[in-house]
């Protein structure tokens, strides 16, 4: 699974690099809708997944690594709402996301490099604070639940 | 070395970003989230998780998919970053806090949605996930009026992105 998980990071820096997505202009043209390329790409990326998606989930597709494919549809809670208004602040403050921060970094931007360690930061802060209240973070459905996946995957 | 464009269109990294989605979920069943990968990178990096979590791995594979499209592209080219803010006249210091600042925003706002402009923006809605739905409407808006602000109350105004539309 180490070996899927670098030839995926691999292949989707690869993609983010060659469409610039690590370039503050081309994420501010499109925040600015001054373009279309970041809606169009994330649009598209969406039409391709979402079917495909539905259609290896309804033939119960039993994955290599991970059993029986299954897609998670969480409710809507606060934490989604407020957590991604701060989110997209930052996003525009900084110009650019975490995955693509690391391309900036790769393409030899330095300050790529201060965007990195303050998601650091900000991630850590935040992932502190859900360790001592205790409380279960519902990771959404970007993030599966991470700890007990590892276990998991890792035993293979 | 320019056997690549400067830059994909979107209508080609588009669909190879879902084909990308769809693949992890084929042979993993976990979604291609950022986000999580830097948590348990710096878990791993701090000795607190007892193994390294196969998301370190895609971490590290980012960067060097990074640096291999931008070699085969334009050309790895050591530079600050961030022309637009400098062209805007603001000062080096002011500019590493604002990248900074809004990292750490970004960072923590990550964590409190679950996910980030891959994990809820691109997996989570491809899952027809209403929390991710949710919170991908919510910062693409906040996004944009942000920067709304920023061009209307900032010398970021005055500046025109360099990119092809």
């Amino acid at each position: 699974m180490n070996l899927v998980g670098l030839v995926f990071g691999a292949m989707f820096g690869f993609v983010l690099a060659a469409g610039q997505l690590h370039d503050y202009d081309t994420i501010h043209a499109t925040l600015r809708l001054e373009s279309f390329y970041v809606f169009g790409l994330m649009g598209l990326a969406i039409g391709i997944s979402a079917p495909l998606l539905w259609l290896l989930e309804k033939r119960q597709l039993a994955t290599p690594y991970g059993g029986v494919l299954s897609l998670a549809r969480s409710k809507i809670e606060r934490h989604h709402i407020y957590g991604g208004a701060l989110f997209g602040a930052g996003w525009s403050i900084a110009g650019t996301c975490p995955a693509p921060a690391l391309a900036m970094l790769a393409s030899g931007a330095s300050y790529g490099a201060i965007a990195v360690v303050g998601l650091f930061i900000g991630l850590m802060v935040r992932d502190q604070q859900l360790e001592r209240s205790n409380k279960l973070i519902t990771e959404g459905d970007g993030e599966r639940s991470t700890l007990p996946m590892t276990k998991t995957l890792g035993a293979r | 070395m320019g056997l690549l464009p400067n830059q994909l269109p979107w209508w080609i990294a588009g669909p190879l970003l879902g084909l990308l989605v769809v693949g992890l979920f084929a042979v993993s069943n976990q979604p291609l989230g950022a986000s999580g990968a830097y948590v348990q990178t710096i878990k791993t990096v701090r000795r607190d998780s007892d193994s390294v979590s196969w998301r370190v791995f895609y971490f590290v594979g980012i960067f060097i998919g990074g640096a291999v499209a931008t070699i085969l592209g334009p050309g790895i080219e050591f530079r600050r970053g961030y022309t637009a803010l400098h062209a805007a006249g603001w000062s080096e210091p002011f500019i590493m806090i604002v990248v900074l600042l809004g990292a750490i925003v970004m960072g923590y706002g990550a964590r409190v949605a679950g996910g980030c402009t891959s994990g809820h923006g691109i997996c989570g809605t491809a899952q027809r996930s209403p929390a991710s739905w949710a919170a991908t409407a919510t910062f693409m808006a906040t996004a944009v009026i942000v920067t709304f602000l920023l061009t209307s109350f900032t010398a970021l105004g005055d500046i025109t992105p360099a990119v092809a539309k």
